[in-house]
């Protein structure tokens, strides 16, 4: 017994130098700062509309990729095809590459000589220094999360509920939209609130893609850069605090609709 | 004819289905019978569509389905696993079929209240399938399949999921629905579900339907031995035939010699003899009908009648006693006995079999 409680000793104290590592300079940065910075540049509208659009810039991107991603993922777990293999590898290709590096190639695609952005400047719609090029730069590192958590949710769904459904009548379309979706929501929902939250604090794709219009990170860089650590800080714990709100605020919003549907799925009876 | 199938084939992973052809007249119960990974799920899956055949052909009230989509079959399947949907309500999953043949609300409700009362599961409508027992999950699914009115019921494994104590229970549900008129097609790899369930039987046994016919044909005159092993028979000799005159005999493979009431014999075939048919004494039993042959109690093993004792005489005899006759007689193992059976206890089986799945 002695072995084991040194064991759990042993593992408790290296368990709390990590957390210790992440909690320690977040701390220290509340705690340098002092209120009176807070209210001033909580007051500064380059930096309340930076972290505003921010947030409706991942939210966007998140939102209309998911329309792809979703049906993806649904993919990547249900059907059998050839090279699967390389097209899991290429939906996590984003994770491992340097993020300037992602900027770069995105910047290629996106610019005014890129097959994207030239397509679109035909059009009259600017990619580069633009709200759609920073979300299309955001969406491009974040995707895998959405694509791999859905994937799994709806790789846990049975089969046979499938299966059983196509018995009974339905269509693919309605088996999908009533039966998979439904049992996967958990998985997708957490999948698109960790694409969001990676999406909104992406710098360095974004950064080459688009310095102005300044999202957050950018500013918080900006900041440091012109004015040094005691400006960035206060802009830093800002965006933080309302990434965390909306982090959360999401995530209970989720689970309400959830249950609100099933009510109304209820009161149709 | 409700249902035909013609020569279905469909080669599998590991496994190939081979020429089924089964026929299942409307009202019938027909029961498939097998081992697991004899084939049966997989053949319910080509008649309800969810796998196309390699080959062959589904008639359904005479109409070709074979190409025809899952959707429009009017063919109903129940799972094993049951398959309900674990984020509906009972009532929604019962209502699940009707929304998409788009009836009026009022008929939806009816329909699910009568479905949830027939199968008496009316106090759950508001339950999530999480919280039900295997007996009432089991109602649900088929509820969830009745409200649809299929021409043909397709059962895998209903009892799988279902405590003993409730299986004579869903046994009546189910014969009621057949008295009623519903064509139902059942799966199962239990002989007691087949015997008191079926109208028909087919046997299956690696990809193939080796003998069907009435449970009364099927059990007592079994294609070969994997059928008898079914009908729990136990005691088997491969023999060579030989006829002296108007003496018919044989001898096992082991060297037994057995005599056989007058008959048609083929050079060498199977023969069973039912556990029941076999008298166990240490003086043998008179009379120029029987067979008397000495042997050694190898095993006494406790049955629901008694014992089944296991006698070694060469070939291995399998005899049934009660608990008196054993309490009278007290048999030990490695003791000199005699087994005694009529001739006519003795029974050919089919030809066909092929000795290396024994």
């Amino acid at each position: 017994m002695k072995g084991h409680t040194l064991f759990n000793w042993i593992f408790a104290l290296l368990a709390s130098l990590v957390l210790l590592f992440i909690i320690a300079p977040l701390a220290g940065m509340f705690l340098q700062t002092t209120t009176e910075e807070m209210r001033i540049t909580a007051s500064d509208p380059a930096v309340t509309r930076s972290v505003w659009y921010t947030l409706a810039i991942a939210f966007t991107a998140t939102l209309l990729f998911a329309i792809g991603a979703v049906p993806l993922a649904w993919i990547m777990a249900r059907r059998k095809f050839p090279l699967k293999n390389v097209v899991q590898g290429i939906i996590d290709l984003p994770v491992v590459l340097p993020h300037t590096a992602a900027g770069i190639a995105l910047l290629g695609f996106l610019s005014r000589d890129g097959l994207l952005g030239g397509a679109a400047q035909k059009a009259g719609i600017l990619l580069v220094n633009n709200g759609a090029g920073i979300a299309m730069a955001m969406a491009f590192v974040s995707l895998p999360f959405l694509i791999n958590a859905a994937r799994d949710g709806f790789a846990a769904v049975p089969e046979r509920t499938e299966k059983a459904a196509l018995m009974l009548g339905a269509t693919p379309s309605r088996i999908f939209f009533t039966i998979s979706l439904p049992q996967a929501w958990r998985s997708v929902v957490s999948g698109f609130i960790m694409m969001f939250a990676r999406g909104m604090s992406e710098f360095g794709a974004v950064v080459i893609i688009a310095y102005h219009p300044m999202i957050a990170p950018v500013l918080i860089y900006d900041r440091f850069n012109t004015y040094g650590l005691s400006s960035a800080r206060p802009a830093s714990i800002i965006f933080i605090l309302v990434a965390l709100f909306f982090f959360v605020l999401f995530r209970v919003l989720a689970t309400e609709r959830h249950q609100i549907f099933r009510r109304e799925d209820d009161a149709t009876d | 004819m409700m249902l035909r199938t013609e020569r279905l084939c469909k080669r599998l992973d590991s496994f190939q289905l081979q020429e089924i052809s089964l026929e299942v007249s409307r009202g019938d119960y027909y029961v498939l019978l097998g081992r697991s990974g004899a084939g049966k799920t997989q053949l319910l899956e080509l008649i309800c569509g969810l796998t196309p055949p390699d080959k062959g052909k589904i008639i359904l009230e005479g109409e070709d389905i074979t190409r025809k989509r899952v959707q429009d079959r009017g063919i109903g399947l129940v799972f094993q696993d049951l398959a309900l949907f674990p984020h509906f309500s009972v009532k929604d999953n019962i209502m699940y079929p009707l929304r998409i043949m788009k009836l009026p609300l009022k008929e939806r409700v009816d329909r699910v209240q009568r479905a949830a009362e027939e199968m008496n599961i009316a106090d759950l409508l508001l339950r999530k399938p999480e919280n039900l027992s295997g007996g009432e999950k089991q109602r649900v699914a088929l509820a969830r399949t009745l409200v649809t009115q299929p021409k043909i019921l397709l059962l895998d494994e209903p009892m799988a999921s279902v405590d003993a104590s409730l299986k004579d229970s869903i046994r009546r549900m189910l014969r009621r629905l057949n008295r009623n008129g519903q064509t139902i097609v059942h799966v199962t790899h239990d002989f007691g579900e087949a015997i008191s369930l079926a109208s028909r039987v087919g046997v299956m046994h690696n990809g193939r339907i080796i003998q069907e016919g009435t449970p009364g044909e099927v059990f007592t005159h079994p294609a070969n031995r994997f059928v008898a092993r079914y009908a729990g028979i136990k005691n088997f000799f491969r023999a060579t035939f030989v006829r002296s005159y108007n003496r018919f005999s044989c001898i096992t493979d082991n060297r037994t010699e057995f005599k056989l009431p007058k008959g048609d014999y083929p050079s060498s075939g199977l023969l069973i003899l039912a556990a029941a048919d076999v008298l166990l004494s240490r003086q043998g039993a008179a009379g120029v009908q029987i067979n008397n042959i000495h042997g050694v109690i190898e095993d006494i093993v406790p049955s629901p009648i008694g014992y089944e004792i296991t006698v070694n005489a060469g070939d291995h005899f399998f005899a049934d006693i009660t608990r008196r006759e054993m309490d009278d007689q007290k048999y030990v193992a490695g003791e000199p006995v005699i087994i005694s059976f009529r001739t006519d206890s003795l029974k050919l089986v089919g030809e066909g079999e092929e000795k290396k799945e024994y």
